[in-house]
């Protein structure tokens, strides 16, 4: 299995929330949701002197995905096919799933309830149900996948000012992501408390990545109280609300 | 900026409510444009959609863009690959264009006022009605009181065609661009007069070896090429010395921070200058074969010694030490910034950017890789179409605004010479503005002054996208189509690797908006202007490309933008004729020496903040541009109000936490109209608070930037003029914070030394 995954390098990012604003157009994401966006952090002391710094953010895509583990949807059996080589996997999934193929956390939008565990479980607040919609559906980053399979980049990487995001598969050892996260030390998003393999990787000076995790790396194990409901309860919710606009 | 689900939620149905009252008109269809790869509107996102080049002007570095469209509307905005300084790449504010072009505030048809001025009611009426209107009060007016009683005041590309129409006019107030006299004059005027041409921000960051900013926020000022040279430069190991009274976001990435005392920057330089010249660090050949006036500059500088300096910029000896010595051992490879928004002080601007200027020529950094660069001449051919002529029978006015600046004509009438003699009839009157791509009340220092004149003149009109607070004054407001809708001149880039390309539309304008050319040529036929005969946009712009062997067809056909080769930098061995008047680089200015200004710069104090205030600076957020962008429904959602940045023990001295919300008053008793939230953090000097420029819209037309946020504007109230130039100052202004209805005094933790006299508040 392949593995997506994305280095920020804070070297570079000079907080200019480029990327956000490509993933908003690129893909209509409604105000005030957002799929992709940037913190600014500090100024502020750290160990190593002063510290203003970035915090550009997304959905991890992680190795052991939450959000999948609380979708209440009943899974069903689906076909994945990689690409390189033709062989394909069959594995049950929910609404949200990790594909096999490719390591990426996606969202079938036909078969979301709507009920929103998966925003509640992510401990990144990176999913986000889009009350736009009659009926409501989760929604996030996803790598851009659609333009990944027309041998695109993803909309944030070719906007980025600075060249500061780094895309790539890090189970290939030529790439440079992989480079970046074991050559490098590029870091992902983890704590004592939460570590579920997340996929994105910041990199950066001393001082900037202990703002970083002291600021946004995640404590609460939010997954952990989520109660997703049952389908019968999502269905007469959404009766109702269908009812309440009428 | 994080919302929990309930706020969410909460704000959504805003957003929906919004976007439903919104619909784009029927037929509505993208324009003929190069033929783009295969088009397929049913792939997701922005793939398979039409492309079709322009350039941006969500800010005014202008970056190349491609336009995506479907369907007839624009779905997505990328840098144009052919482009050698931003490629695909666009910043925030770019890719947010389509929030530009669909915001259902913008201006729909032409308006006539109903209201009171400043309250921006308006009746709808025809085109014909709103030029003939126009044209009809611009003759009276010019009858009456004489063709300099009509002023312009203008800026961006659209601009430069009304420019002619007030010229044809006869009047000597036709480009006051606020953006000279607000912002980039001292700059411009100080690099020119040292080596002849503009070459203020051409620096070569991305090839240098060690990078100085005065003040410069790069990153947090996102003019796109210019912050990939500095990050390349970084990441080929440049080092960087960031001088701010703040812990910008460059301080962050620097090697060295010096958080100077604001106003003091001159002294730090005229040290630095003194220091390479007594220690030899200077390039003595390029001096000697290149520069004039080293005697002068030698003697003039002899009495500014490093200790000196340190006192008066508050920093630390050892600190400027190891900065200058940096520098000095990279030369020549050294980017000294020119620095860009240079109003601030009013007095001493000119000065300070002279003295980088200098600095630079000492270190030889010039037109070498890494220095700065000439710019490449490109000779690009006139269409006489769009030039008008003054009439041949008009005299100036004997008391001219530009009198009591010497170099002021190199830039315009001085925008607060004409704001004055509007509001006092003095030396001439001036009864009729037209206001163009310019939101002068939210860009003028002292915006009571401008609506003061504003509230006296006859008649009043603008040409705009969005109804911003000073459209709201007119009495005629025509819709202006936007970038994405329209084309300008051809756009030559003169950088390292210059390009010609064209803006054009992506798509046509909407509702009732025209283009420039078309509303400047209806206004030309009006008054009889001998000028705008051409008939279309394409005619012009193939004149002017016809001379460099194109056509717009051509452009097309390469993708909208051809490269061409640059010639950036200097042979050693061969001599260069620099275009001031001696043939050389002027570190002795004869220019200034004849009209009495100091040929070498000196040391003038700025006058510190009274007891119990702080200085109040500003600045720019990435995602927004000037007061432009505030009601951009995405970047407003990015950024809906700025924070105040407040020192830490300050802070904590006056009881103040992180996002506690106060009042700001200044020393005249202007207060903020709305609370502002403070960031409290060690990035920031004690005697200075911060607050980013453009926020607090007073247009109530504006629906998403009404009210947001504070305005740094309408607390600049106390300016000074440049002497050079008639430049307004835009750091002159203090501040106290109030907190619960109770004004706290701002304590002094960095005593003033006694050569810094202090501001006195006059008792009234
Ligand atoms: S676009 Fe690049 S530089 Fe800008 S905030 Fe995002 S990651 Fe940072
Ligand atoms: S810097 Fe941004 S807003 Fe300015 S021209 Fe470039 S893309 Fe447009």
């Amino acid at each position: 299995m392949s593995q997506y995954a994305m280095v920020i390098d804070l070297h570079r990012c000079v907080g200019c929330h480029a990327c956000a604003l490509a993933c908003r157009a690129e893909w209509n994401v409604p105000v005030p949701y957002h799929r992709s966006w940037v913190e600014d952090l500090g100024p502020e002391e750290t160990s190593e002197g002063l510290s203003y710094t970035f915090f550009p953010a997304m959905c991890n895509h992680c190795d052991h995905p939450v959000c999948v583990e609380v979708c209440p949807a009943e899974p069903i059996e689906k076909e994945f096919r990689d690409p390189k080589t033709g062989k394909t996997i069959k594995m049950a999934a929910k609404a949200t799933y990790k594909n096999p193929i490719n390591g990426l956390v996606l969202i079938d939008k036909d078969r979301c309830l709507g009920c929103g565990a998966c925003v509640d479980a992510c401990p990144y607040g990176a999913r986000y149900l889009d009350d736009t919609l009659d009926k409501p559906k989760a929604d996030k980053c996803t790598f851009c996948v659609e333009r990944l399979e027309h041998g695109e980049v993803p909309a944030c990487v070719k906007t980025c000012p600075v060249d500061a995001r780094i895309f790539g598969d890090i189970t290939d050892k030529d790439s440079e992501v992989y480079r970046l996260v074991h050559k490098e030390g590029a870091k992902s998003l983890t704590s004592k408390e939460v570590n579920i393999g997340p996929n994105v990787y910041y990199l950066g000076k001393k001082k900037d990545i202990e703002l970083l995790f002291k600021k946004c790396a995640p404590h609460k194990r939010t997954w952990e109280n989520v109660k997703a409901p049952s389908r019968r309860d999502v269905l007469v919710a959404a009766i109702k609300k269908i009812r309440d606009k009428v | 900026m994080k919302l929990n689900r309930r706020q969410f939620l909460e704000s959504a149905g805003i957003a929906t409510a919004a976007l439903a009252a919104w619909k784009i008109p029927k037929g509505v269809l993208a324009s003929p444009a190069p033929a783009a790869s295969k088009v397929a509107t049913d792939l997701p996102g922005s793939l398979g959609a039409k492309e079709v080049p322009s350039v941006c002007e969500m800010c005014f570095w202008r970056c190349p863009i491609i336009g995506k469209v479907k369907n007839g509307r624009i779905v997505k905005i990328e840098g144009n690959p052919k482009s050698p300084t931003n490629g695909h790449r666009v910043c925030a504010r770019g890719n947010s264009g389509i929030q530009l072009i669909y915001d259902p505030d913008r201006l729909k048809y032409p308006m006539k006022r109903v209201g009171a001025r400043g309250e921006g009611k308006w009746a709808r009426i025809s085109w014909k009605e709103a030029l003939d209107e126009i044209a009809y009060n611009m003759e009276k007016t010019r009858k009456k009181y004489g063709p300099s009683s009509l002023a312009l005041f203008d800026h961006g590309a659209s601009a430069e065609f009304y420019r002619q129409i007030f010229k044809g006019m006869g009047t000597e107030n036709y480009t006051n661009e606020p953006a000279f006299f607000q912002c980039m004059g001292a700059v411009s005027l100080a690099y020119v007069m040292t080596y002849g041409y503009k070459i203020a921000e051409r620096v070569d960051m991305s090839h240098s070896k060690v990078m100085l900013f005065f003040g410069t926020h790069l990153g947090e000022n996102a003019h796109l090429a210019q912050v990939r040279e500095y990050v390349t430069g970084l990441q080929n190991g440049a080092k960087l010395i960031v001088v701010d009274p703040r812990f910008s976001a460059p301080a962050n990435k620097a090697d060295i921070w010096l958080p100077i005392r604001p106003g003091t920057d001159t002294a730090l330089l005229l040290a630095w200058i003194n220091y390479v010249i007594q220690n030899d660090l200077y390039d003595k050949e390029f001096v000697q074969m290149h520069c004039k006036g080293f005697n002068e500059l030698k003697e003039g500088v002899k009495g500014y010694s490093m200790e000196w300096a340190a006192r008066i910029c508050d920093l630390k000896l050892h600190d400027i030490k190891k900065a200058i010595d940096m520098l000095a051992a990279s030369r020549p490879h050294v980017a000294i910034h020119s620095g860009r928004h240079s109003a601030w002080y009013g007095r001493g601007d000119v000065q300070r950017h002279r003295c980088l200027a200098i600095l630079t020529a000492l270190f030889g950094a010039v037109a070498v890789p890494g220095g700065i660069y000439f710019p490449t001449s490109v000779d690009l051919g006139e269409s006489d179409c769009v030039e008008c002529e003054a009439p041949e029978d008009v005299e100036e006015p004997e008391t001219s605004l530009k009198d009591n600046y010497p170099f002021a004509s190199y830039f315009g009438s001085p925008t607060a010479e004409i704001i004055r003699a509007t509001r006092t009839g003095k030396p001439y009157p001036i009864k009729l503005w037209g206001i163009a791509g310019v939101n002068i009340i939210h860009t003028i220092s002292n915006p009571y002054e401008t609506m003061d004149a504003l509230r006296k003149l006859d008649f009043v009109f603008s040409i705009e996208i969005l109804p911003t607070e000073s459209a709201t004054w007119a009495d005629i407001v025509l819709p202006e189509a936007n970038y994405l809708e329209r084309y300008d001149k051809v756009y030559v880039n003169h950088d390292l690797t210059p390009y010609v390309t064209v803006r054009q539309p992506v798509v046509k304008p909407l509702f009732e908006a025209k283009s420039p050319f078309w509303i400047a040529r209806e206004m030309a036929k009006r008054l009889k202007l001998d000028c705008f005969h051409c008939k279309s946009e394409e005619e012009y712009l193939d004149e002017e490309l016809e001379d460099i062997d194109l056509s717009l067809a051509k452009l097309n056909k390469e993708g909208g933008l051809v490269r061409l080769k640059g010639h950036p930098y200097r042979d050693p061995n061969k001599p260069i004729k620099f275009s001031t008047d001696s043939g050389k680089i002027e570190l002795f200015s004869g220019s200034f020496d004849d009209e009495d200004m100091d040929p070498i710069p000196k040391f003038e104090p700025i006058l510190a903040p009274p007891k119990g205030y702080a200085r109040l600076v500003y600045g720019r957020v990435p995602t927004h541009t000037f007061s432009r962008t505030m009601n951009n429904l995405w970047l407003h959602n990015e950024c809906p109000e700025p924070m105040l940045w407040l020192n830490k023990e300050v802070a904590e001295k006056m009881g103040i936490k992180y996002g506690d919300r106060v009042v700001i008053v200044n020393q005249d008793g202007y207060r903020s109209a709305n609370l502002v939230k403070v960031k409290v953090t060690p990035g920031i000097r004690p005697d200075t608070v911060y607050l980013p420029h453009g926020f607090g819209s007073r247009s109530p037309l504006l629906t998403k930037a009404y009210k947001q946020g504070v305005s740094d504007q309408f607390l600049i109230t106390r300016y000074i003029l440049d002497p050079f130039f008639g430049g307004s100052s835009h750091r002159t202004d203090f501040v106290k914070l109030i907190k619960d209805g109770k004004t706290l005094d701002i304590p002094e933790l960095r005593p003033v030394p006694p050569e810094i006299p202090r501001f006195e508040i006059k008792k009234v």
